[in-house]
């Protein structure tokens, strides 16, 4: 186990060197959450006007939807970044060299949170500047990091499956669409109880949408234990089903 | 599994890709201590894959495999700690630097952080790539690279090492330096099993070679022996002109004929004639052609090469399966590439 965890560590070190070897890739996230509290957050906030909308700070609203938004695109940044690797034939490099095979799946999955983190840091940081006043305080905002992170960790494993079982750069590239659904079909603008028909069905059955929900209480409202947990709970879930998948993906196509 | 002569055993290995691909059609050979073995063919002709599966990196279809002593089903990681393998798709990390790459290399094979920053210090002089260890992979020329590569898979200090085409697409010069490092780990006492598809390559660093085509080793010995099996002196003609196609048969028939002739080979306007003392001949060769009308528009006369012996073998020149340029050969590697893990 030690071994197991040391050669984790090797992966996890050599990628986050080769992640921090690219400053630009910092850019597209800063730009990306800029864009939505300035062109979405700031003109769109007359809607906490209307009657039952849970708080009269939109940023407030948006700082969640855009903290979820990120890190869910970010799987595919997680598959570029092993697709990168097995293009350039330093996959094989791994696969070749005498380490539990699977050190380099959690390797790549943690640098994914890191990212995550990273990302998430710089969204709550943006959002302090706007204004927003985070209703569960400091060790809200260590939950929502944390929470975070994990989804990153769960959508890079979904990223992973793609790059590894396509190994074309095409097909990673688009991996982004399936990602737009899960990211946009969910409470991102609008409380629940202000969609309706189909999307409001598709919303109920979105796991993201309820880790959204989770942020967005802490962000909005603070300790209201209910559907904090509820996001808890489908998070986990989330990161255990996504994790088997990515594991049974990736003995299957390194075996 | 016997294996102190012998460090790697390959018995009737065969591998099929899905899509009933059949890449290497049930081959055997062995490799001795200390051996310098060469797997030479074209293009596509199942050595990279051999070299793969050796190397744990496929699964093998059927067959028996044992390297340095284990069996590939069983121990693949002992395998893995006891050889190096340099690839042909030259796997580095580019936004790395030399130096990190190989330390990574090093702790990955579980040295010490500081025997890793040792060893690492020692290859790089070798190599003559201290100067350059401190800049990222991705500035470094073609030939910076391989070495790189080279000395990245010796990292571990293995008695055995596996290198894909270690020289293909690199200048003679660079190319030069390879060999020159090659031979010197093979005097070391590392085994080294190496495929090529350049046929000087290896005649001068292979002891043994195996021949491969589509799949299939054709022919198995020292370059010596190789060539003594050809049988004789290589006559190579060129008649006409491209377009004339009946003319090559006719003088294919007519030198045939000939007692002191084993075989004609023809290849497009050029014939490839296998005779018994070439020089003494070629007078009553010459005089055939001249008699019957066919001009004779170049003749050289040689003792076998590697290339004649991979003609008589297969019936095609190692090369005529790359005249579709390097470019053309990168996108089909690429191609195979999307399949090769399945």
């Amino acid at each position: 186990m030690t071994a197991f965890l040391r050669q984790t560590w090797y992966i996890y070190v050599r990628n986050f060197k080769t992640w921090i070897a690219q400053p630009a890739i910092f850019i597209p996230s800063i730009v990306f959450s800029a864009f939505f509290f300035l062109l979405f957050a700031a003109p769109l906030g007359g809607v906490t006007a209307l009657e039952g909308f849970p708080t009269d700070d939109y940023e407030a609203y948006m700082a969640a939807t855009i903290i979820v938004m990120t890190v869910v695109f970010s799987g595919a940044d997680a598959a570029m970044a092993m697709l990168a690797d097995v293009l350039s034939g330093y996959f094989d490099k791994m696969l070749l060299a005498p380490i539990n095979r699977m050190s380099i799946l959690l390797g790549s999955m943690l640098i994914a949170g890191t990212r995550a983190l990273l990302q998430v840091v710089i969204i709550i940081i943006m959002a302090l500047i706007l204004g927003v006043d985070f209703q569960g305080g400091v060790a809200g905002i260590f939950l929502i990091i944390l929470l975070s992170t994990l989804l990153g960790v769960a959508w890079a494993a979904v990223g992973l499956m793609i790059a590894i079982k396509s190994k074309s750069a095409q097909v990673t590239q688009t991996s982004w669409l399936l990602f737009m659904p899960v990211a946009f079909i969910t409470t991102a603008y609008m409380p629940k109880e202000f969609l309706t028909g189909w999307f409001k069905w598709i919303v109920t059955a979105n796991p993201v949408d309820y880790v959204l929900n989770s942020i967005r209480t802490i962000v909005i409202t603070g300790w209201d234990w209910g559907p904090i947990m509820l996001g808890i709970w489908v998070l986990l879930a989330m990161v255990g089903v996504l994790t088997l998948a990515a594991t049974w993906v990736y003995r299957r196509e390194t075996a | 599994m016997s294996t102190n002569s012998h460090t790697v055993e390959v018995e009737n290995l065969v591998k099929i890709y899905p899509g009933d691909i059949k890449a290497v059609g049930g081959i055997n050979f062995s490799v001795g201590n200390g051996e310098f073995f060469g797997l030479l063919g074209p293009n596509g002709a199942g050595k990279s894959t051999t070299l793969k599966i050796l190397g744990t990196l496929l699964k093998k279809t059927s067959g028996r495999v044992a390297v340095a002593g284990f069996d590939i089903d069983k121990h693949s990681m002992d395998i893995r700690r006891s050889i190096g393998f340099a690839m042909q798709e030259v796997g580095l990390d580019d936004l790395s630097t030399g130096r990190d790459f190989l330390i990574t290399q090093g702790l990955l094979y579980d040295l010490p952080r500081s025997k890793s920053k040792a060893r690492a210090e020692e290859l790089l002089e070798i190599v003559g790539l201290t100067e350059a260890a401190k800049r990222k992979v991705g500035t470094y020329s073609g030939g910076m690279r391989r070495r790189l590569d080279l000395i990245g898979a010796l990292m571990h200090s293995p008695p055995l090492l596996f290198l894909d085409e270690p020289t293909t697409g690199l200048d003679p010069q660079s190319r030069l330096a390879i060999w020159n490092h090659l031979e010197q780990l093979n005097r070391e006492g590392i085994t080294i099993i190496l495929t090529t598809q350049i046929m000087e390559e290896a005649d001068r660093l292979c002891k043994r070679i195996a021949i491969i085509d589509q799949g299939i080793i054709v022919a198995q010995g020292t370059s010596k022996e190789l060539k003594t099996d050809f049988g004789g002196d290589v006559v190579t003609l060129a008649i006409g002109t491209e377009l004339d196609a009946g003319l090559t048969e006719k003088a294919k028939g007519l030198l045939a004929g000939r007692e002191y002739v084993s075989e004609v080979v023809a290849n497009g306007a050029e014939l490839t004639v296998t005779v018994r003392n070439g020089n003494a001949v070629v007078a009553d060769l010459v005089s055939v052609l001249g008699e019957n009308q066919i001009p004779i528009t170049n003749l050289a006369v040689s003792s076998p090469t590697l290339d004649d012996v991979f003609l008589k073998h297969t019936g095609h020149t190692i090369r005529s399966d790359s005249t579709g340029g390097d470019e053309m050969n990168q996108a089909m590697k690429a191609m195979m590439g999307v399949n090769q893990r399945r």
